[in-house]
């Protein structure tokens, strides 16, 4: 139900990764929420400057790496012990150092999946449509361009003061991206 | 963290306060060892070599596992181990006079290497087809290369470091990554074979291939444990402390956790080779290991140096956590200690833990004068290689 006036977000460009980094610390501090960086390559201690929280990413995988032992070893206790009792080489049929390595092999496969998944499902994607692609200017970020986009989905977003603003911080181009 | 707040000159203080003696607190301790244990020597000769051989390995794993650190440090230009990297080099210093306390061992080759005893080569057939190896001219011969190579190692790759301290020297810090890396090969293939001769020749016919990754694994998990017990002890006493920063704390925990893993992989991998194939040649060796109370000890190996440090370390935060990092590591080089013993140990004490006061004084007598070297030399020069190139990305790490 958009309107055409209605802004996606104000993109704002910056000299160099420092002034991004110092950029983005700033708009952290002025209590912005939804807001993202763009660079041509990963900028160290970036995540610190924004004020993000860890990645909830970790407890995903272990959640997967939990259900992929717990998985394995019951499988095997199952397969070995209950459905179909081979007698091997006079081994107990609940022999569970022979089942660490497909437990373990079970857990690195669920952890995977948890993460690539996880990952998947915490940046929203595969996403069919992006409106930050409005402004012409962001493939620059692939190239030589640092940005930083405040979204207007954002409490403390305002377009006219929200620009003046990032113009303060030391941008050297605004833009406001339509939706 | 904006432009300002990089810093690439050290603040704090640079040498180790020596007044307060901890060097000759560890020397006086360590000597008492020495006099206790040479008491033993003659009350009980069998057993005081036995303890030796524990004692001398597991001290002989710390400085290797230092080697081991330093030079891939180098070989790899890491930058982030600069401000600690003086912590692992000054302890694998220690390899110089390693050599000298392994001679006593060779005088109690008949109470621990079967295989050395006459009656034993005459009846056994299998020791015979390994005489070409385990005889005793070679053996020693071996063990000289071994010390000389690892002397050699320490010594150098710590003499350039210091040398740079005078003076920023291109040509050293070159020379660094050109002795690691040929250091690093030949280390492997020597470790190894200590780890066969000074351990695995003790049950003669038992071999395993995966015994010097075993060894080195072990060794490798414990002085990521001594150099974290290291650094939090400096930073305790307030030194180092604009130096060191969580960051790198963080990164010694993540290390420390993946070699936990490593470690509890190799251990793993060897028993259960050997477990599934059965064969009574190869478990043998494990049954001694398992008979008695023996299995207690390899169970508190399982839980408390793999699944507990696992876990603990696990998260994120924990991994800068100085006590949790504290417990754990001193947890760990405990536990080297008692696994190099339940590899020794169970060859004279059949089917039951036994400790001896011998083992308990062999140990202090190590690690005191160890530690005491340690310290008394770590004082010499400064706690950090203050002119090495890569520092400044060392101290503005985050």
């Amino acid at each position: 139900m958009s309107s055409k006036d209605t802004p996606y977000a104000v993109l704002a460009e910056f000299a160099n990764p420092a002034d991004l980094m110092d950029a983005a610390s700033e708009v952290n501090k002025a209590g912005y929420k939804h807001f993202d960086t763009y660079s041509p390559f990963p900028i160290h201690g970036m995540d610190d400057a924004m004020g993000l929280k860890p990645s909830k990413l970790g407890w995903i995988v272990l959640a997967h790496g939990i259900a992929g032992l717990l998985g394995g070893v019951a499988l095997q206790v199952w397969s070995m012990d209950i459905a179909y009792p081979l007698h091997i080489s006079g081994k107990p049929y609940l022999n569970f150092p022979a089942f660490v390595p497909v437990a373990f092999a079970v857990v690195i496969l669920l952890a995977s999946f948890g993460a690539f998944m996880g990952m998947f499902f915490l940046n929203r994607l595969p996403r069919l449509h992006q409106p930050i692609f409005n402004s012409d200017r962001i493939a620059k970020a692939t190239d030589d361009g640092f940005f930083i986009c405040i979204e207007a989905t954002d409490p403390a977003f305002s377009e006219q003061q929200t620009s003046e603003f990032l113009k303060s911080i030391g941008a050297t181009y605004i833009e406001t991206i339509p939706e | 963290m904006s432009m300002d707040h990089h810093h690439t000159a050290l603040t704090d203080r640079l040498t180790f306060p020596e007044e307060n003696k901890i060097s000759t607190g560890f020397f006086a301790a360590g000597f008492v060892g020495i006099a206790l244990s040479l008491i033993g020597l003659f009350v009980n000769t069998e057993q005081f070599f036995y303890s030796y051989l524990t004692s001398f390995t597991f001290i002989a794993s710390l400085f290797l596992g230092a080697l081991f650190f330093v030079m891939l440090q180098h070989i790899t230009r890491s930058s982030w181990s600069v401000v600690l990297r003086r912590i692992p080099e000054t302890i694998s210093l220690q390899l110089v006079w390693l050599g000298v306390v392994f001679i006593p061992i060779l005088f109690g080759m008949e109470f621990l290497y079967e295989w050395t005893r006459p009656e034993r080569i005459a009846t056994d057939e299998l020791t015979q087809h390994k005489q070409p190896f385990l005889n005793i001219p070679f053996f020693v011969i071996r063990n000289v290369i071994y010390f000389a190579v690892w002397a050699f190692l320490g010594y150098r790759l710590y003499k350039n470091s210091v040398a740079m301290d005078r003076s920023a020297s291109e040509k050293l810090d070159k020379q660094q990554r050109v002795i690691s890396a040929p250091g690093i090969l030949v280390f492997s293939f020597t470790v190894a074979f200590a780890s066969f001769d000074w351990l695995m020749s003790m049950d003669s016919h038992w071999f395993s291939t995966m015994f010097g990754v075993y060894y080195f694994s072990m060794s490798f998990q414990t002085i990521l444990a001594v150099v974290i017990v290291m650094v939090i002890y400096l930073l305790r006493k307030g030194l180092l402390v604009n130096t060191i920063n969580s960051a790198h704390i963080h990164d010694l925990g993540a290390l420390l956790f993946g070699f936990t893993v490593f470690y509890a992989y190799i251990a793993f991998s060897q028993f259960m080779l050997i477990y599934y194939a059965n064969i009574p040649e190869e478990t043998l060796w494990y049954y001694y290991r398992f008979e008695g109370s023996w299995i207690v000890l390899a169970y508190l190996f399982l839980i408390g140096r793999f699944v507990l440090p696992f876990v603990l370390l696990l998260g994120k935060k924990a991994k800068s956590n100085h006590k949790i990092l504290l417990g754990v590591s001193l947890w760990i080089i405990l536990l080297q200690f008692l696994e190099i013993f339940w590899i020794v140990m169970p060859i004279l004490h059949k089917g039951a833990i036994s400790i001896h006061w011998l083992d308990l004084t062999l140990l202090l007598s190590f690690s005191g004068i160890s530690a005491g070297l340690f310290f008394r030399q770590f004082a010499r020069h400064s706690m950090v290689p203050k002119n090495d190139p890569l520092l400044s990305d060392s101290l503005n790490k985050h």
